[in-house]
């Protein structure tokens, strides 16, 4: 770790960004590394685009930043706020490209072959599960990302889209049931034919 | 393939739709860590811009201090400030007794001389 970053090990992310609002920009560079990754996962898993994932990530982190001179420690988690506005800056370009382009013209997954690699075919089923993300209604699209696609549990998932888990259980079971009749006329397509 | 076209995906087909988005997770690159930090820098100067420009703090001080007089001004205020608290914490009993020992003798003083200083009684 650059010896810049030494005096903060250890320290939450709360303090870094409070240390960042009385000018320390080293601090605002640690939380910056520390959590770009999780974040851009995130954002990628819900776009499947790379560049888009990257904007939305800076986007946040810019909102973080200016921010910064209100935030209270104690008060909320710096990765629960990130999680949110992840999420919604997500669905935000989900139902941005809905407008552009109906769900049965956005791009068939590219070689439905049987020679497709596992690779291609992961691909292929994160484009078509994006796809159909875009689809579902916001929040129901928000609580299945952070269900199935970030592994979070639903008291976790409660904090970040501030509803009760019961709320979190009734998006994730009507996400879930919505995908599955979006997806149901691209099965072959997503190799399940020949799976089962 | 058109018998699949109505049947909704499996609870199982689902999870492994979702068990194959997991697997990306890219890596952020070195550009993109650069471009982060080129946000924390803009975000920190505005910040700093807001505080207060470091020019118009200096010329506020600049001010300030004329007005006090520069350092002749400054140490006249200096003396007065410290007589000012001497006499706010000496009772004002005590105050004769002060003028006293200064003056060794009392001392009156009047708004109106005692004589008839424009010489009116002839």
């Amino acid at each position: 770790m650059d010896m810049a970053f030494d005096q903060y090990d250890g320290a939450p992310d709360g303090a870094l960004l409070v240390a960042f609002a009385n000018g320390d920009r080293a601090a605002a560079r640690l939380l910056a590394i520390r959590l770009t990754p999780r974040a851009l996962g995130q954002a990628y898993r819900m776009l499947t685009d790379r560049a888009e994932a990257e904007d939305v990530v800076q986007d946040a982190l810019m909102r973080l930043w200016k921010i910064a001179p209100e935030w209270r420690q104690g008060e909320a988690q710096v990765s629960t706020w990130l999680y949110r506005v992840v999420a919604n800056l997500c669905t935000d370009r989900l139902r941005r490209r809905k407008r552009n382009v109906g769900i049965d013209q956005i791009a068939e997954p590219e070689d439905p072959t049987p020679s497709v690699t596992d690779r291609m075919q992961d691909d292929a089923r994160q484009k078509a599960l994006a796809d159909a993300l875009a689809s579902l209604p916001d929040r129901q699209a928000q609580a299945v990302a952070l269900r199935h696609l970030e592994g979070l549990g639903n008291p976790e998932i409660a904090e970040i889209m501030e509803i009760s888990v019961e709320a979190v259980e009734s998006l994730t079971s009507r996400g879930k049931r919505a995908l599955a009749a979006i997806l149901a006329g691209r099965k072959a397509e997503l190799g399940f034919d020949d799976d089962r | 393939m058109m018998t699949d076209k109505r049947t909704d995906l499996t609870d199982l087909e689902l999870n492994d739709l979702f068990a194959s988005a997991r697997t990306a997770d890219p890596d952020p690159t070195d550009d993109f860590m650069a471009r982060l930090f080129a946000d924390i820098d803009d975000v920190a100067d505005g910040f700093e811009q807001v505080a207060l420009p470091t020019e118009e703090r200096r010329s506020l001080l600049a001010s300030l201090w004329a007005a006090l007089g520069g350092w002749a001004g400054a140490s006249g205020l200096a003396a007065a400030a410290a007589a000012g608290l001497w006499i706010g914490i000496s009772p004002p009993s005590s105050l004769s007794s002060v003028t006293d020992v200064i003056w060794a003798d009392s001392v009156d003083v009047s708004l109106f001389a005692s004589e008839d200083i424009l010489g009116l009684e002839g």
